[in-house]
Formats: C-alpha cells, structure tokens, sequence
C-alpha cells in the first residue's frame, strides 16, 4: 500500500495556482524527497497531506486516509515538522513533550520523554521556556515532539534547518533507521546534498507542477549529481 | 498590517460604518440636544475619545514580549532595530506616528465627515464641525500620548508607574469625586471645545488651551520616547516542571484538561492577567464614570441598581477572552490532532473559570456599596447569563482571532447588534425594577432565556463554523 498516494492535486490561492494537477504515490518504507525552488508549492503540498489545508481539485490519501474527509485520523496517525519553529512560548522543553504526549495519548510517555531530550541533549534545558530556546534548539524540540509517538509516516518540512551538524548526522541516521524498520519518510527541502544520501525517491515541483518524479538515479540522469539535475530542470543552470 | 487583518473592501467599510453612525446621530442631535445641554454631550464625547486613546497607545509594552516571543509566521516593525540600522525610540516614535494616522483615517476623520453630511438635518456649523475634530484629534492624541508614556514607564520602572499611575487617578478623583478640578483642566481636548463655537465665540483662550494641549502631548511623547530602552535584553526564563500537576489538579475538565492547563499555565508565566484586569476594570470605570455623570452631572431621574451593573460587568467581560486569544500564537497546534472548535472551548472554560469568580465579587460589592442587596437575587443570574452569552457569542464571531476579525465591519456589526441589544434591553428593564417589579421581572426572565438559547445555538455552532478553520494565520 502507498503511504502516500496524491492524485490530480490542484490549489489556487484565489485565482493563482500553487498545485497544478500533481499525481504522486510513495510506498511504504520509503524516504521521499521533495524538492523545488522558493515558492513552487512545497509546503502547500505538505500543507494538504497534513489536513491543514483543503485542495480546490483532486485528492490526497495518507496511510489509506483520505486527507479531506478526515484530517484528523490523518494528523493522529503521523508526526509532523512543520516550516517554521514554533513551539508553545511559555512551555518549558519537557511540558512541551509533556503536552505533546498527552494530547496523541502516548502510552509510557515519561520513558519516551526522556529518551528524546537525551537524543537531543535537551536535559540541561528542560526547564527552559521555549521563548527563550535558540531556533535551532527548538527545531529538535519540534523534531522530538513529531517522533514522540512513533508514528508509521513523518512528514518533515525542512527538518534539518538550523540543525548544527552534530544533530544534522544524528538525524539523518535515526531517518535511515526509521526507514530501514519500515517507516516512511516524506520530506521537504532545499538541501539538495543530504537528500541525495537519503532519498529513494526524488520529486521536483516548479511553478506547481511536478516536473520530475522516480528514483533517485532516475532524476538524476546524466547529471554528476541531484544539484545539476535539478538546475538543468527548473532552468536555473548557468 | 492592520489592512490585512481583512479584505480591502471590508476593511474600508468599517470607517463607512463609523461615517453612517456619525451621520445618525448628528441628524439626530436636534431631539436629543432639547434634553441634554450640548457641554454634558461633549464632555462624555471627551471622556469617551480620551479612553479610547488611552486603550491604543499602550505599545510601550509590547519591545521585549515581541522581541523575545516565537511569533511563527508573523513578524512585527518593533523587531527592526535588532536586525537594521533602526533605534528602537525612533521606531515606537514611527509606531506613535503611524497609529495616530491610522486612527485619524479610520475613526476621527469618518466620524467629522458623517457630521458634515448631517448638516441639512442637525444644522451644525461647518466651523464647529472641524473645531470640533481639532479638539478630538487633541483628546484622542491626549490619551494615545499618556498611555505611550506610562507603558514605557512601566517597562522601565513598576514602582515609579506605580506612583504616576497614582497621581494620575488623584487628579481624576479629585475632578470626579471631590470636584476640585474642572473636567476641562484635565482634558485638554475638552479646554479646547468649550472655548470655541458654538460653546464660546473664538479668541485668545482657544489658541491657548490648544496650545497648551498639543505641548502636553509633546511632553508625553517625548518623554515615552526618552524612556524607550535601545536594548532588550534578553530574559532568560526558567520554570518547574508545572503543567502535569495543574492537569492532575483539572481532572474533572476531562479531554479539556491538558489544554486548560497549558492555557492557565500559559497566562501564569506571560503576566497577561494584568493586562486582563487593566482591560476589564477600565471600561468599569468608564462606566461607574457615565453613571455618576448621569446621577450628579445630568441630574437624570434614572434607578441605576445593581441589575443594571450586571448586565454591564457580564458584557465586559468580552474583552478577556481577547486576551486570551493573544497570550500566544497557536500555530504549532497544526501538526497536532486537534481542531480549532475544541480549542474555542478550553478557552471558554479558561474564561469561565477566570472570570465568573471577580465578576460575581464585583457585582456583589457594588451593590453593597449602593446598600442595594436586595436585587442580588436577579442581578447574579443576570450577570452569568450575559457573561456566559457574550463569550460564547464573541467565540462564534470570531474564533480563536478575535481582534483581527473585529476590525471586520461585517463581524463588527453582529458583534454591535448581538451585544448592544439584549444588553439595552436588559438594561431598560432594570430601571424599571421598582415602578413596575413584575414587569421588569417577567422582562429580565424572558430575556435571560432567549439570551441562554442563543448562547446554546451558539455554542453549538462553533464547531460547524470553525471546524475546517487553521492555527495561526
């Protein structure tokens, strides 16, 4: 079964479209990469996967659940990075997890807790309000709170943002590992470098639509690397 | 900014809105100015503008909490200066400049034209109609300029404006309750006013008190820009870890525990319930202020009981839900199975529990100061059914965003209409307690009714209105 399967997806802001007719499906126990310039329509797309936004045509379904009809059973059943870093200002750290956890109905919470603010370091600033976290503190804590439940599909939007490479690494191996258990990971970003390392699958939207989707070695093509080919494609080469 | 909090079209029709007001009640004045003296209108005109002004101007507050809040998808100007070659004093000053202009445009400038546009019907001056924007403009700015000046006051020192807030409310005691100061010493707009057509003819004490006005908000001004710190340090803040105990502590809230904690939590550590009183109490004392004018000033026969200050207090109480709204962006909550109508509920459970409490001790000391117990009876259920419909009212108009949807006329004209006519209703009904008690009884009764099936529409509507709403923006 595709973990996410996309079909015919369109999204106008008014009259401007930012999906144009995007069909896409990635299986179970893939890592899928989607990259794209600024503003091609990345984050919308993540957006409807997540129930966050509704599509004007087309349909979305994620582990089987139809986007639009039940958004929630589909954000109950995944973890989710969002964009930009924002956790709640006046939680410390651990009551953020805390909250998290309680709200999902994570069983044996305290356990998964502690092992997530020890994978991130995060125990000297437990008692740390978030206000006060650095970005890239608060991007492990958004990190933390999305694999808290140990969901069966991550939908990462720019994950490694602000991450050191300390934590870039540590990352990048728990994603492979999660995957390798048979974990799905769908994920959008800009760092064309690392999602080379990690991807089965690549997708490309420009302008809305998707220009370019398969294995890794099929969007390539005969380009020295994903960077080439994803400049040849969306015009940016020389 | 502002114009985004809603569509072009929609947002230029909240000054056509104030402009249709303005209009009604100029082509009106001919009937009521038979009653009421034109100096009594314009002294609570005065008093009304001033606090409006007063409620605006407060962003000397707001350096710090912006600088240092996670504020997700929104950024703000007074964040500039850390990133740009800006200063933070000439940026409150740009901010200053660029809400006095704001208000000029939406409020002052509608509400002068709908005044010309009633001449065929009022036959007001043309010359009185901008002496009186001059002198509303001077009020307005007055306010804006004092609440400017104490928030800067605030951030830099609490005990100091402690004592200028002290001074401040002496000198308004001693206008209102020892009478030692005219209203006109104290509101510069006022001076003004009642020193030009067609209260007095123009001369030298025009052109004085408008000077000594504008050299008052001068001083106010450049004092807040002179406090206005060029650094915000940031405060590093730690807490235990609280919300699992205050959760246990909310058992009974059931699915809205969790939530209900974070949101009390939430108003713990931002210091917003002193914002939240500041914000009730004021319009209480504009109130307890209209009433004593009525009674003492007006010398007008009317009962005002403690029914009547219920009905009030229970409408009041809106602007607490706001804050609420405001504590913190919500946008996070996206990546949670959690939806917007159940949020609207933690925070009318936050409200109910914050708020029914002080409310109910309000009323219940004000009608042992007027030696009026005897209604208390009536007066409570009539306070909790307002308080409760209001919310709940206020929830479905607007969401989890209540001041953005605010600056929309259309949900601006339903909020007026839904709150402004039980509230009028109730409050008729009340003044009519002792010559007539089981009309004004059955009255109450019934209307406290339509107001609880209404409340429970409403409520009821939330979900349907705002289940496919977002977090944040």
């Amino acid at each position: 079964m595709a973990a996410v399967e996309v079909v015919d997806l369109t999204k106008l802001y008014g009259s401007k479209p930012a999906l144009r007719d995007v069909s896409l499906a990635v299986e179970t126990g893939e890592f899928f990469g989607l990259f794209g310039p600024n503003g091609a329509g990345k984050t919308t797309l993540l957006k409807i996967l997540t129930g966050q936004l509704a599509p004007t045509g087309g349909g979305a379904r994620v582990l089987g659940i139809d986007v639009v009809a039940d958004p929630m059973a589909v954000k109950a059943a995944v973890g989710i990075v969002p964009e930009v870093e924002s956790p709640p200002s006046y939680l410390t750290s651990y009551e953020y997890l805390y909250f998290v956890s309680r709200v999902r109905k994570v069983p044996d919470a305290e356990a998964r807790i502690a092992r997530w603010l020890t994978f991130f370091d995060l125990e000297d600033m437990r008692r740390t309000i978030c206000k006060d976290l650095s970005k890239g503190t608060r991007q492990k804590l958004m990190l933390a709170a999305a694999f808290l439940h140990e969901p069966k599909l991550l939908l990462l939007d720019e994950p490694f943002i602000n991450l050191d490479p300390i934590y870039q690494r540590k990352v990048k191996d728990y994603l492979e590992e999660y995957t390798d258990g048979g974990g799905t990971v769908f994920m959008c970003s800009h760092l064309l470098e690392i999602a080379e390392k990690l991807c089965d699958q690549v997708g490309i939207l420009h302008e809305g639509q998707l220009i370019a989707n398969g294995r890794l070695a099929e969007v390539r093509g005969p380009e020295p690397d994903l960077e080439a080919a994803f400049l040849k494609l969306v015009g940016g080469a020389g | 900014m502002h114009a985004s909090y809603t569509s072009r079209r929609m947002f230029l029709a909240f000054p056509t809105f104030v402009l249709l007001l303005s209009f009604a009640t100029g082509a009106a004045a001919p009937k009521y100015l038979t009653v009421t003296p034109l100096p009594d209108l314009l002294l609570v005109l005065h008093v009304a503008i001033f606090l409006y002004g007063l409620s605006v101007g407060a962003f000397g507050f707001l350096g710090r909490q912006y600088q240092e809040r996670a504020t997700g998808y929104r950024n703000y100007l007074v964040t500039q200066p850390s990133l740009l070659p800006m200063s933070f004093k000439r940026t409150f000053l740009g901010m200053y400049a660029r809400d006095a202009i704001f208000y000029l445009l939406l409020i002052l400038l509608p509400m002068t034209a709908g005044l010309f546009l009633s001449i065929p019907f009022s036959h007001f001056r043309a010359t009185s109609i901008l002496l009186l924007f001059g002198a509303a403009m001077i009020s307005f700015l007055a306010g804006m300029s004092l609440s400017f000046f104490m928030s800067t006051l605030y951030v830099r020192s609490v005990p100091a404006f402690v004592a200028a807030a002290g001074v401040v409310a002496g000198l308004f005691a001693a206008y209102a309750v020892a009478r030692v100061i005219p209203a006109n010493a104290l509101l510069p707009g006022l001076a003004v006013q009642l020193s030009v057509p067609p209260v007095a003819p123009l001369g030298a004490d025009a052109l004085a008190n408008a000077a000594a006005g504008i050299a008052l908000i001068l001083v106010f001004v450049a004092g807040a820009v002179a406090l206005v710190s060029d650094q915000y340090e940031p405060k590093n803040a730690y807490a235990g870890d609280e919300l699992p105990g205050i959760e246990r502590r909310l058992a009974r809230f059931r699915t809205y525990r969790t939530l209900l904690a974070k949101e009390l939590l939430d108003l713990k550590r931002s210091g917003t319930p002193v914002k939240m009183f500041f914000s009730f109490v004021t319009p209480l004392v504009f109130l307890a202020f209209t009433v004593w004018f009525v009674r003492y000033g007006l010398e007008l026969p009317i009962g005002f009981n403690t029914v009547f200050y219920a009905a009030m207090v229970g409408f009041f109480g809106v602007s607490l839900y706001n804050w609420l709204n405001n504590v913190d962006n919500a946008d996070y909550m996206a990546t949670l199975p959690l939806t917007v109508p159940h949020v609207i509920r933690v925070k009318l459970l936050a409200y109910l529990l914050l708020t029914m409490g002080i409310s109910a001790a309000f009323v219940v000391a004000i009608s042992l100061m007027n030696g009026d117990a005897r209604l208390l009876w009536i007066a409570l259920p009539v306070m909790f059914v307002t308080g409760l419909y209001s919310v709940v009212m206020t929830a479905y108009l607007t969401g989890l965003r209540t001041n953005s949807f605010l600056f929309d006329p259309g949900v601006l004209f339903a909020f007026s209409a839904m709150s402004m006519l039980p509230d009028v209703g109730l409050a008729v009904l009340s003044f009519t307690i002792d010559a007539a008690p089981v009309f004004a009884i059955a009255g109450i009764a019934l209307t406290l009714g339509a107001l609880g099936l209404g409340t429970l529409i409403l409520y009821r509507g939330i979900d349907r209105k705002w289940a496919r709403a977002a977090f944040g923006d």
